[in-house]
């Protein structure tokens, strides 16, 4: 049996009371980490608060190697964890359907994704956001700016009034996050400097959501990892008015709406 | 005023009338008297003392030169003549002979005019003769020819006039079969002949020479010259017909001025717009024009540091100017110009003008074979040597403090000779060095230690091999490993064509794409194909047959990464793989940037190579090299064993003077310690030549052996993929 949990947002105890109950009943733990990470907690508190051993898996040993995770899975009870959802945004359908392809029995256990944190911090209604798209480290892609599909992507979608939520590199392996700031940087340089919301450590006790013009925002800071952007589309009057009151946004940038 | 003094200034005053400019580079087989040529030419000039030329060898600077006893780096030295009551500016390049070097060979061509190719009478046209002419006429350089060594004719060979002069004749149609062969397509007649005057001949030990119009002049006969050397009056002879004038005079009247050779050599060598304001500059030799200066030569100087020689083809280069340097996007500013005098340099404040070779420090991002331009130009033609690199070495350094200092020097190396391959390896600190034969690894090496200081281990020298795919694939896929996305590619061999043409670089990355299409066409690659053109690397292309994927433009980079990355470690011994033609038929991506970044893209593009590598059969390659043995009848049989039991081939015997020749090829890996053996199988009797020759398929029941035995030595896995069923 093999049990995808979703580990949520901040800390051990973001996750789900049944992704909990699954997880300490179960035989062996694998996780992973590189597509995001769980910035309230460590590897080790995790391991303690639920009685469970967990074994991180790299990238390669996921994706490339994941024979020891389905061996196991063959013979005994396993879950997979991953910080938020293990199938939103990350890519873990693959590791599924290969369970499913060794007629390995598999479940999944929701957990809370920042993208409904970002919908649901700003008051921007899910039912109005279209493709999200994630915004690289320069060196990463090897350009220096915003890739051109990303800036394709956001644009497609502000044709059609929607919003566009933009997931912030990570390089967990050197504890390397993407700031807001700098991402609102890139964007003012690459492309042009209008509305985006800040959503800061989301799931936290201490969330902050932040809407200006990019430029505005280049200049602050926003504190600890994680962040996310999202750049709206068109405004109904009740997201207006949220993220002026809940995201202190200057009341000029709304006006023409 | 001392004697120097009053030569560099001399030069001054020529070097802005180009009329009176030649710019001529001295080539030939190794050891047949190019530097002790130099030497007699200088003397005359009286630049060194006329007793020591031919023993002082002044343009072997380095003491390893001087040691081996032949030219290992181009040298450069500017004199001034008088030809007809009209004194000359000539600036002179020393070419190595050795097959080793004939990178510097290649790139001192480039910077002049007139090649005056030097043969010894006794051995004639050999292997390297025909090479530098090859590089000569290819950079429509004119050749002049001295023969050299006629005292052994007549001392040694004890030959009578008669004799004497058919072995010459002979020598000279030989040349000009050459000549001839490689101007086929040109509208100029370039052959050299004794009634013209573009053939002297002479000793260079004993320092004199004639040509037809000195002998004339001088109303000395063959009859004389024989009479004089037996009689042992080889001073008197010099006295009387002094070997620098009679060359000299030939330098002066045969070889073209820049205001000549420019308006042709031009566009030999740059592709840049014939109608624009700069290439008119460049025809004129205007040095009123922008600064174009094409480097063909980078050396240390231990005070001045990094030291730019190379043709200056337009304007006049000057201290303190900014100048763009190709293939970087800064400006450098020049130091200090100045001229060659021998292994010195004399700074001229005043700058150097159009139509000269100038010697110029400060140019930090220059390479040999860059273009340092006053404006944004195209750049000349990359300088393509023929041979690529077959033997390869480690070094390592003794003491782990000199690690930084060791990376440095290499890196330096590699800049100051292209033919010099550099791999560093950080992890390992055992960096790999590669080049065109043992000796050229053996000099670099002890420079390494000698100059820099850095006492160094090396490794056993070890042959380079290559991949090739022997049939077309099938379509491939490649999956990444998160396999959200996938490549198809096909893989076929490249026609020997286009390969060529990649070689000498007139199919690149770097030239407009219209220009490209049509040299691939021209080449046999048809239409459509060509118009898919998207990379070369090596001498392999990958051509895009994908319509309209989204995003593919922004993986593309990720792709070619990931080609290349095949491509340098090909799928049976990690070896370089060339001359295959890869198709991308099609790609699947995943939407979001991060799920197809460089850490999917990459493998997956890799894995789509290398299987399709697999499905063509890709087989392993070894370098050979063409043997020529001159040697005596007696020792033939053992001669050419030595070419036979090296897994070799005899193709031709056949006897020349007193002398048989064997021709034939071996693989470079057995040739390693052919010198010793030679000589030992023929007592020391024989001479003999190798010549870099590409390379070949090993048979079949050598590949597995071979595959392991490299894969080994890498801490490879001793196991092949199951699909590598073929050999």
């Amino acid at each position: 049996m093999l049990t995808f949990i979703g580990l949520g947002l901040y800390d051990e105890r973001s996750i789900t009371v049944e992704g909990r109950d699954a997880l300490r009943d179960a035989d062996r733990a694998f996780a992973e980490f590189y597509t995001s990470k769980l910035i309230g907690t460590t590897v080790e508190d995790l391991s303690a608060h639920h009685g469970l051993d967990i074994e991180v898996r790299d990238r390669a040993g996921t994706e490339q190697d994941p024979t020891p995770i389905l061996d196991a899975a063959e013979e005994e009870d396993v879950v997979f964890l991953t910080a938020g959802d293990t199938m939103i945004s990350t890519t873990h359908v693959d590791l599924r359907l290969r369970a499913v392809e060794r007629d390995i029995e598999t479940r999944v256990i929701h957990g809370v994704t920042a993208q409904s944190a970002a919908s649901g911090l700003t008051g921007l209604q899910n039912y109005r956001f279209g493709k999200a798209v994630t915004l690289p480290f320069p060196y990463a892609h090897g350009g220096d700016d915003v890739p051109k599909s990303v800036v394709d992507s956001i644009e497609a979608n502000l044709e059609r009034g929607l919003h566009t939520l933009v997931y912030l590199d990570i390089k967990a392996h050197r504890d390397e996050y993407m700031t807001a700031s700098t991402a609102a940087e890139m964007f003012a340089d690459g492309w042009e400097d209008r509305l985006a919301v800040v959503v800061a450590r989301a799931g936290s006790p201490e969330p902050l959501v932040a809407a200006d013009r990019f430029s505005a925002l280049a200049e602050r800071e926003f504190g600890d990892p994680l962040h996310m952007l999202v750049i709206p589309g068109d405004l109904h009057h009740v997201e207006a008015e949220a993220l002026e009151t809940l995201g202190g946004c200057p009341s000029e940038l709304l006006d023409p709406l | 005023m001392g004697r120097r003094k009053k030569i560099v200034q001399e030069c001054e005053k020529l070097m802005d009338n180009p009329e009176h400019i030649r710019n001529i580079a001295i080539a030939a087989h190794v050891d047949h008297g190019k530097t002790t040529l130099s030497d007699n030419l200088l003397a005359g000039a009286g630049m060194i003392s006329d007793e020591t030329a031919g023993q002082q060898l002044a343009m072997d600077t380095k003491e390893d030169e001087q040691e081996r006893g032949i030219t290992i780096d181009a040298a450069n030295v500017s004199m001034t003549h008088e030809w007809e009551d009209q004194n000359h500016l000539i600036n002179l390049i020393d070419t190595p002979g050795h097959v080793d070097f004939g990178g510097d060979v290649t790139r001192a061509m480039r910077a002049v005019d007139g090649a005056l190719v030097v043969v010894d009478a006794v051995e004639g046209a050999m292997p390297q003769t025909e090479t530098v002419l090859r590089q000569a006429l290819r950079e429509g350089v004119k050749p002049a020819l001295f023969i050299n060594k006629v005292d052994r004719l007549i001392n040694e060979l004890q030959e009578g006039p008669q004799e004497m002069q058919e072995r010459l004749f002979e020598v000279i149609s030989d040349v000009n079969e050459l000549i001839r062969g490689m101007t086929e397509e040109k509208d100029y007649d370039w052959t050299v002949s004794v009634e013209d005057g573009t053939v002297a001949f002479g000793s260079a030990l004993y320092k004199w020479g004639v040509s037809m119009p000195s002998m004339q002049e001088t109303g000395i006969s063959f009859g004389d010259i024989i009479d004089m050397e037996q009689n042992d009056e080889r001073q008197e002879l010099h006295e009387r017909t002094p070997l620098s004038d009679v060359v000299l005079d030939m330098v002066a009247e045969h070889f073209p001025n820049p205001l000549d050779a420019q308006p042709r050599r031009i566009p030999a060598v740059w592709r840049g717009d014939s109608e624009s304001e700069i290439a008119k500059q460049m025809r004129e030799v205007d040095d009123d024009g922008d600064v174009v200066f094409m480097v063909t030569d980078i050396s240390m100087d231990p005070h001045a540091g990094e030291i730019a020689t190379g043709r200056l083809f337009s304007g006049t280069i000057k201290k303190g100017q900014e100048l763009y340097v190709s293939g970087t996007a800064k400006k450098n500013r020049v130091q200090s110009v100045g001229i060659f005098m021998g292994g010195e340099r004399e700074d001229l404040d005043r700058g150097v003008p159009a139509g000269n070779i100038a010697a110029v420090t400060g140019l930090r991002d220059a390479i040999a074979g860059s273009t340092v331009s006053s404006v944004e130009m195209t750049p000349f033609e990359s300088i393509e040597h023929i041979s690529e690199p077959v033997i390869t070495k480690s070094v390592e350094a003794t003491n782990m403090d000199d690690l930084p200092k060791l990376i440095q020097t290499l890196q330096q190396v590699a800049k100051e000779d292209p033919t010099i391959r550099i791999e560093i390896n950080e992890d390992t600190g055992e960096h790999l060095i590669s080049g065109q034969g043992e000796l050229h690894l053996e000099v670099i090496t002890q420079r390494i230690q000698k100059n820099q200081g850095i006492p160094v281990h090396t490794g056993e020298p070890i042959v380079v091999y290559r991949e090739a795919p022997t049939q077309a694939s099938r379509e491939v896929e490649g999956v990444s490993p998160n396999r959200h996305n996938k490549f198809y590619i096909s893989v076929e061999p490249l026609s020997e064509e286009i390969v060529e043409e990649i070689r000498l670089g007139n199919i690149a990355n770097d030239m407009p794409e219209l220009e490209r299409r049509e040299a691939l066409q021209e080449a046999g690659m048809d239409k459509d194909a060509s118009q898919n053109f998207e990379h070369i690397f090596g001498s392999n292309i990958l051509l895009d047959n994908t319509k309209g994927i989204q995003h593919l433009n922004e993986t593309m980079e990720l792709v070619i990464e990931g080609m290349e990355e095949a491509l340098n470690d090909g799928p049976l011994a990690a070896e370089p793989v060339q001359g295959a033609l890869l198709r991308l038929h099609d790609a699947k991506l995943h939407e979001d940037t991060i799920h197809r970044g460089p850490a999917q893209v990459i493998p997956a593009a890799r894995e789509a190579v290398h299987r399709a590598l697999i499905d063509s059969k890709v087989k392993l390659l070894e370098p050979i090299q063409n043997v020529r043995i001159d040697v005596p009848s007696d020792y033939m049989g053992s001669a050419s064993g030595e070419i036979q039991g090296r897994r070799g081939r005899v193709d031709d015997m056949y006897q020349e003077g007193d002398l048989m020749v064997i021709e034939g090829i071996a693989p470079v890996e057995e040739m390693i310690g052919f010198s010793s053996d030679v000589r030992s199988a023929t007592e020391g009797r024989a001479s003999w030549n190798t010549e870099n020759a590409g390379f070949r398929v090993m048979s079949d029941s050598l590949q597995t052996d071979k595959i392991m035995e490299i894969r080994e030595r890498k801490g490879m896995k001793l196991e092949l993929s199951p699909a590598i069923d073929y050999i």
